[in-house]
């Protein structure tokens, strides 16, 4: 048997490469690359760091000068002496390699290539494309040409032009997804004229439905899923992204434009939210949120994913290689990988996202119509008209404040020994009954645990912290809204990197630190207030670093503004000077758990170890500079002021001015009130709007480094924002961001973006791409079938303005797409996989199309765009069960179902849906007995078939060859034929009789779903149909696109 | 039998006639192309008159191993969360003696931990407080908390020196079963199914069971996926209950004399179709509509119990009547590697014990002990231990220090630099203890068997070179062990 298999390989091998003879140029691109590159590149190819004996065969000069290649020489070569070598220290490839031995046909390529002179040839896909030919022919009738040429080359010749019922159904399917109806059908099969066919491909094109069938094959590229992925795997909210493309498609948004406000919509000048919101295509990777994960490792890993989607999106290329090294194949550096790294990390974003609360990572953009916007504008005016009057009030109340003071002379002396607003005082002196005393809210006590002790403080005692262990105050969980300070004394016992002196949140990266925190990083104290770290927060850092071993007297203060401005840090009495480390607080900072003041420890934060904290005080205002000094000089604030009108002390005075306004001016304080309704008001409406997570530009570029093995702990040389060399300059004048690379991409001299794209089209249509391998143009991936077709598509694809209709319809309108796709049996055995296009294409429709099929063709189908996912019945018997939707939810187009990537939707899963991890550039097409499974025994396809059983029923009123060819039209798109009739009608009569005796059973089937039953119809006969119509949609044509 | 027999899938197809060609080549390739995993399925009996011999299924991509394979198929006991080592098998009496001192530097040696425990001020020591004991000639050392497994320890090869680099849950659980830490790669039992084929005709090549109610550490699809393979590698999982495949049931209502009579039908119907549209595709359609209704039957035999002697239910202990149980899992697995399938994958979930280690450990080894314990021995009772691999452990070890405060009920955190495994039947050296850890157990001191490198030596009992089971994809060679991986001599017979 063995011998068997060996004999028909030779002779398919035979077949299919044509042996290479004398006098055959032996082209480099054609015949050699495919050679070098898997058999030599690995280690004599464009990676300097692997390469061996400092050998590379991807460069002629190179080659030449080793002694690899000895021009017209082959037997001189050494290239070709060690492919014939027998002796395993000089074999190439080793033995090692484990790559096997060259063929004797290999090695007489190479042999006649290096006798022609051993000329070398850019790759393929890398050399610019060719403007279109000045010619009047269309581009179809340029392709049709071009295939044509290519068929008699090989003796063969085209099929005739299908016929229209199978055009319509092959035109419906490939442009919108969906099955013709009925009256489609009939009206195009009818209509004579010779426009016929143009006419419906117009009419196709701009159906609704022809955007939700171009957003599919998108999704499956950007990777797009409801849920994070990875291990914890939580869902969340991208639909509106989804929304974007399918609109995107309908309004046939040129490409071009496509690409860069996905890439960069952030970077366009005055961005609107339509191209902002385009740039989740950039955050659609898996992301992570297990406890314990490591936030860089994570962060490394997205910013990889942006990377490789991109290169694998728009150029047909496979970076993941060049993460760790050069690439073996293809001339992209490490170093170039790594600039492109740095055009993707440059956002505010963490590497996990929060456990404890659902906001989207940071940067996100909030999404509203022009109505919230709008009541958001007005409060945000209104708060910011209420501040303006604010200055106005305090330049008036300037003088009231001059003839108060002199009119206080007598009773400054008086002490004063509390500050107004103050919520809780701890002296955190002595400890009764495990509790530490509060001397403003008496009942409201502290409780001291685990190894938090008491030990002499700065008065008396002070707490001193394990670092493990909470010291739990009972309040603090202030909105945004609401001014409030906090004062302590802390001493820290050594430089601190990291410790949370004081918080209110949940966890750190846990709860992507939500809540307000004091905290000691890299030494010094730093101050915030967080709805999302990094990017959604306002905070403020000392510029001194706390000195180890001394009390320090702290102070914050918050004045509810949501500005980093509203935020002081005062370090024994004196504002400290502070770098504005974020200012961009839109959200909450409450939520998530942990309600109230926490000292010394967070959950998987590093705690305050050894840190001493004394007198700790929270006040419900913001606290004014008098009174910081106040509290550190411990005197009371009025002892500090001075009635010294021709005092010199500007600053001083202007404290004490602002004093008097926080305790004493009652205007100010109703200004104050008033300005915190406002702002309660703005923040609560702004609080509600729902987030996405998009990019948006850090204002300066963070630091890239090659990453080592690809390692995100191996940092080495600094690189900077480019592109890789060997593929296209970088335009001059564009900016080295996004935008410029968006730029660089849709440049028409770039030969790569066009081809990937119209190949992927291509694919679309005819089930393969002019090149085979659409997710690889590179070294090792196919080379085009049709170099000619591809090149001129994709030419007139950018001279058409990048217009996707424009070439959908420049294809289908060809005779090539418009064949049989049946052709003579030596024809189907000589190219299974219609490489030639000497037929048409023909392949079982994708998971989408056949459960939409189904749908469509019982009625049941929800033709509304848009909106949240939904869970179709199969998602209750998913590894992540979940019930089905409610209302029409089970009956929405596939392109709407819940994406989990942990537990995808099983049916669609058994027709080759991809999980969506990773971008994917080409689907799958296996058939399995799990398929049959799905169409005979799904909910989804039980139902439709009862449906649509009753439908055929009714419109045939019974009559059973009707029911047949009403069934026939909606499943098949055409008429039954005789044979069909009859073997249906059989069916049709035994299922009858069936149920008549099984009614017990009929009543079962005719419950499944939750469509309602038409009791109109016999049970039996409801029953029969059901299966009737099983039949149908389990038809061979109603799942193949023919 | 038709003499048309079809000779690749879906989009690409042609006929040949019987004649043109061999027939072996002929149903070779077809079986080859058919089908997602259960592609071969009731093929023979099908399309061949060679049905009787059974021998007929689908072949993987090597067609002959690459050496006289130890062991024809794979189950594998995946104890998910990472069963801590220290209490199970890696016996360290200098942990109990140092409890409650602070992990040395000289021992942590700067490797990172996990940002559960990492930034905890203090890491205390924390000894097991399970007694151990030496059983079996190759003295390894089980807890008392293992007694079943103990009682066979002469079956089996411990392992006490494996090692990672992951140090949470889904990258390690990912990077055992796909040899990488970030999701997407096939799974080791997609890369057999790929590389071997099916050693049944009638069954899938890669099933999947995971112990039901759990909860635990939440598993994913993708760790049986196929990654870039063909989708028809991808493990199937079969649940606990009425449809152990997905709609394997015929609607309700519907029994089998109906669905007999539409298949039926749609066979004319589809002959009809092939007689107006000669497309090989129509032909393996009709074929895969066959296939399912075969599995009807075929699928619920191979799960159902009743032909079990009641010695044998009582050997895997009394959860072994409840579907979806551990217990109910590995008799399950007994069946089905009876039956050929290549890799039966078991999940367990609930090791991930950060806290309360002496209650824990002890209730899920009630669990998994017994059952685990009674495959091996039914195995070997029925004679299939001697080609059959089966493999017990998690994705990483447990720390030597506790997670949080030292209390009674103290936890352990993930530590990957050293845990515990082992593995029994084919080609496996039984009674050994292989490998060693620091007296702490915090690091390999000797023998240490990287992933990747259990990987090369699963490959290597299956017949198969690690190095030469690749798959082109995105212009360059896959492979299960990426570029690393030794084969280890130590542990084979």
């Amino acid at each position: 048997m063995k011998t068997c298999v060996l004999n028909v390989v030779l002779m398919l091998t035979a077949m299919l490469v044509h042996p290479v003879k004398g006098a055959d140029r032996v082209s480099f691109n054609h015949d050699v690359r495919p050679i070098l590159s898997d058999k030599c590149f690995f280690c004599h190819g464009p990676d300097s760091e692997r390469r061996e004996a400092d050998l590379r065969l991807d460069d002629r000069a190179a080659a030449i000068e080793a002694g690899a290649i000895n021009v017209n020489k082959p037997d001189a070569s050494e290239l070709i002496r060690r492919v014939l070598s027998t002796d395993e220290d000089e074999q190439m490839p080793p033995p090692s390699a484990k790559l096997g031995h060259l063929s004797p046909q290999e090695i007489e390529t190479l042999k006649a290539w290096i006798e022609q002179g051993a000329v070398y040839e850019n790759h393929w896909a890398f050399v610019p494309l060719k403007p279109l030919p000045e010619t009047d022919q269309s581009v179809t009738s340029l392709i049709d040409e071009a295939v044509e040429r290519g068929l008699e080359k090989r003796g063969l010749t085209r099929q005739p032009e299908a016929d229209r019922h199978t055009l319509i159904r092959r035109l419906s399917f490939d442009l919108t997804g969906l099955p013709p109806t009925p009256e489609d059908i009939e009206t195009f099969v009818s209509d004579k004229s010779p426009e016929a066919y143009e006419h419906l491909v117009d009419r196709l094109l701009t159906s609704t439905a022809y955007g939700e069938k171009m957003a599919v094959d998108w999704l499956d590229i950007a990777r797009y899923a409801d849920s994070y992925g990875f291990q914890v795997d939580r869902e969340r909210e991208m639909w509106p992204w989804r929304d974007w493309v399918i609109r995107a498609f309908n309004e046939n948004k040129p490409f071009d434009q496509f690409l860069t406000e996905q890439l960069a919509g952030d970077l366009l000048p005055d961005a609107t939210q339509d191209q902002i919101l385009a740039t989740a295509f950039n955050r659609l990777h898996q992301q992570e949120s297990e406890g314990g994960s490591v936030e860089e490792e994570y962060r490394v890993e997205y910013v990889c994913d942006r990377v490789q989607t991109f290169a694998t999106a728009f150029l047909g290329l496979t970076f993941e290689c060049s993460r760790c090294h050069d690439h073996k194949y293809d001339p992209i550096t490490q170093k170039e990988y790594y600039q492109l790294f740095a055009m993707f990390q440059n956002i505010d974003e963490a590497g996990l996202y929060s456990f404890f609360t659902n906001s989207p990572p940071t940067p996100a953009l909030e999404l509203t119509d022009a109505a919230t916007r709008e009541r958001l504008d007005a409060l945000q005016q209104k708060v910011e008209a209420i501040e303006k009057s604010g200055k106005e009030l305090k330049a008036a109340r300037a003088a009231v404040f001059d003839e108060w003071v002199k009119t206080q002379s007598e009773s400054l002396s008086e002490e004063k020994t509390t500050l107004p607003g103050e919520l809780a005082r701890f002296p955190l002196d002595e400890v009764t009954g495990g509790k530490l005393a509060n001397t403003v809210q008496a009942d409201q006590l502290a409780t001291l645990a685990g190894g938090n002790q008491i030990v002499p403080g700065r008065t008396g005692n002070a707490v001193q912290f394990s670092g493990d262990d909470a010291l739990n105050l009972p309040l603090g969980n202030f909105g945004r809204h609401e001014p409030f300070s906090v004062s302590l004394w802390l001493q820290t016992p050594d430089v601190k990197d990291r410790a949370v002196v004081f918080h209110r949140s949940r966890a750190w990266t846990d709860a992507a630190s939500r809540g307000y925190e004091l905290l000691i990083e890299e030494g010094r104290l730093k101050w915030s207030l967080i709805h999302f770290w990094p990017g959604n927060a306002i905070s403020i850092r000392a510029v001194d670093p706390v000195p180890v071993g001394e009390w320090l007297q702290v102070t914050v203060t918050y004045d509810g503004s949501s500005r980093a401005d509203g935020l002081t840090l005062y370090v024994n009495g004196q504002p400290a000077r502070v770098d504005v480390i974020k200012d961009n607080l839109t959200k909450e900072i409450t939520g998530g758990g942990g309600d109230n003041i926490t000292l010394g420890e967070r959950f998987r934060d590093r705690g305050f170890k050894e840190g001493l904290i004394d007198d700790f005080r929270v006040f419900g205002r913001e606290l004014t500079a008098l009174e910081a000094t106040a509290i550190h000089d411990e005197v009371s604030a009025e002892s500090l002021l001075s009635v010294d009108e021709n005092s010199e002390a500007t600053e001083d005075r202007n404290q004490q001015f602002e004093w008097y306004l926080s305790t004493i001016d009652e205007e100010w304080a109703k200004h104050l009130k008033t300005l915190q309704e406002s702002r309660a008001e703005w923040y609560q409406a702004a609080d509600g709007v729902k987030g996405i997570m998009v990019m948006r530009e850090l204002p300066e570029p963070k630091p890239a480094y090659v990453l080592f093995r690809g390692e995100y702990t191996q940092r080495r040389e600094e690189v900077f924002a480019g592109t890789p060399a060997a593929l296209s300059p970088f335009p001059e004048d564009a900016p080295r961001n996004r935008l410029g690379l968006a730029q660089w991409l849709i440049d028409p001299q770039h030969p790569l973006t066009a081809r990937v794209t119209v190949n992927r089209i291509w694919q679309s249509l005819f089930g393969r791409g002019i090149v085979q391998t659409a997710e690889d143009f590179g070294s090792q991936g196919a080379r085009p079938s049709y170099p000619e077709v591809l090149d001129t598509l994709s030419a007139g694809f950018i001279s058409s303005g990048w217009d996707v209709k424009q070439l959908l319809k420049t294809i289908v309108m060809s005779q090539t797409y418009r064949q049989r796709s049946i052709a003579d049996k030596k024809v189907m055995e000589d190219d299974p996989g219609n490489e030639w296009l000497a037929r048409g294409p023909r392949f079982r429709l994708s998971a989408e199309m056949i459960r939409d099929n189904a749908l469509a063709s019982a009625g049941l189908l929800v033709q509304r765009t848009g909106g949240p996912p939904v869970n179709p019945y199969e998602l209750s018997e998913s590894f992540k069960p979940a019930a089905a939707s409610g209302g029409d939810g089970v009956y929405r187009r596939s392109l709407y179902t819940r994406w989990r990537r942990t537990g995808p939707p099983p049916a669609m899963i058994a027709f080759d849906a991809p999980r969506r991890a990773v971008c994917t550039a080409k689907r799958e097409r296996t058939d399995s007995p799990l398929q049959a499974l799905v169409l005979l025994n799904g909910e989804q396809y039980v139902e439709a078939a009862r449906v649509l059983g009753e439908h055929v029923y009714l419109e045939a009123d019974g009559d059973v060859p009707g029911m047949i060819e009403a069934g026939f039209l909606r499943c098949l798109s055409r008429r039954p034929d005789a044979s069909e009739v009859e073997i249906l009608s059989a069916l049709y009569r035994e299922q009858l009789e069936y149920f008549r005796q099984h009614s017990e059973g009929a009543e079962q089937l005719l419950k499944i779903g939750r469509a309602p039953r038409d009791a109109a119809i016999p049970v039996a006969e409801a029953a029969a149909a059901t299966v009737l119509a099983q039949a149908l949609l389990n038809h061979d044509a109603s799942v193949v696109k023919r | 039998m038709s003499n048309r027999l079809p000779t690749q899938k879906s989009s690409s197809s042609s006929t040949v006639e019987t004649q043109s060609l061999c027939a072996a080549l002929n149903r070779r390739s077809f079986l080859s192309q058919s089908g997602v995993g259960l592609g071969g399925l009731a093929l023979a009996d099908l399309l061949s008159q060679e049905s009787a011999s059974g021998a007929e299924v689908e072949q993987g991509v090597l067609g002959s191993p690459h050496f006289v394979p130890k062991a024809k198929r794979i189950i594998y006991l995946f104890m998910s969360g990472g069963p801590s080592h220290l209490d199970l098998l890696d016996y360290k009496p200098e942990l109990n003696r140092l409890h409650g001192q602070q992990l040395p530097d000289s021992v942590r040696g700067g490797q990172r931990l996990t940002g559960m425990s990492g930034n905890q001020s203090s890491i205390p020591l924390v000894g097991s407080p399970f007694k151990f004991q030496q059983h079996g000639e190759g003295g390894a050392w089980f807890s008392e908390t293992l007694p079943e497994t103990a009682a066979i320890a002469d079956d089996l090869c411990v392992i006490n020196s494996m090692y990672t680099e992951a140090i949470n849950h889904g990258p390690g659980v990912t990077f055992m079963q796909t040899g990488t830490q970030i999701a997407g790669r096939p799974s080791m039992g997609a890369w057999l199914s790929y590389g071997l084929g099916q050693e049944s005709a009638n069954l899938p090549s890669f099933v999947v069971m995971v112990t039901k109610d759990k909860g635990g550490q939440p598993l994913g699809a993708h760790l049986w996926g196929s990654g870039f393979l063909p989708t028809k590698h991808q493990g199937v999982r079969f649940r606990a209950g009425a449809d152990p495949v997905l709609y394997l049931g015929n609607p309700a209502g519907v029994d089998t004399q109906s669905r007999r009579m539409l298949l039926d039908r749609m066979k004319e119907l589809h002959e009809h179709q092939y007689s107006t549209t000669p497309d090989s595709e129509i032909q393996n359609r009709i074929a895969h509509y066959e296939m399912a209704f075969a599995m009807q039957s075929s699928v619920p035999e191979a799960t159902d119990f009743a032909s079990e002697s009641q010695a044998v239910l009582e050997m895997y202990g009394p959860d072994v009547n409840t579907p979806g149980t551990f217990a109910a899992n590995c008799l399950q697995a007994r069946r089905l590697a009876e039956r050929g399938v290549r890799f039966i994958q078991l999940y367990h979930p609930g090791w991930d014990h950060h806290g309360g280690v002496p209650g824990a450990i002890p209730k899920s080894c009630k669990e998994t002990d017994q059952p685990a314990a009674a495959l091996v021995k039914d195995l070997k009772r029925t004679g299939l231990l001697d080609d059959t691999l089966v493999i017990w452990g998690g994705e990483f070890g447990r720390t030597n220090y506790c997670q949080g405060k030292i209390s009674p009920n103290f936890g352990r955190d993930h530590h990957p630099r050293c845990f515990s495994m082992w593995m029994a039947g084919g080609g496996i050296k039984p009674g050994t203890l292989h490998g060693e850890t620091d007296e702490l157990g915090y690091s390999v001191v000797r023998d240490g068997v990287h992933i990747h490198d259990l990987h090369a030596t699963i490959l290597h009992l299956l017949g198969i070179d690690h190095e030469r089971l690749t798959y082109k994809f995105q212009g360059r060679r896959y492979r299960l062990t990426d570029v690393h991986g030794h084969v280890v001599p130590g542990i084979l017979a």
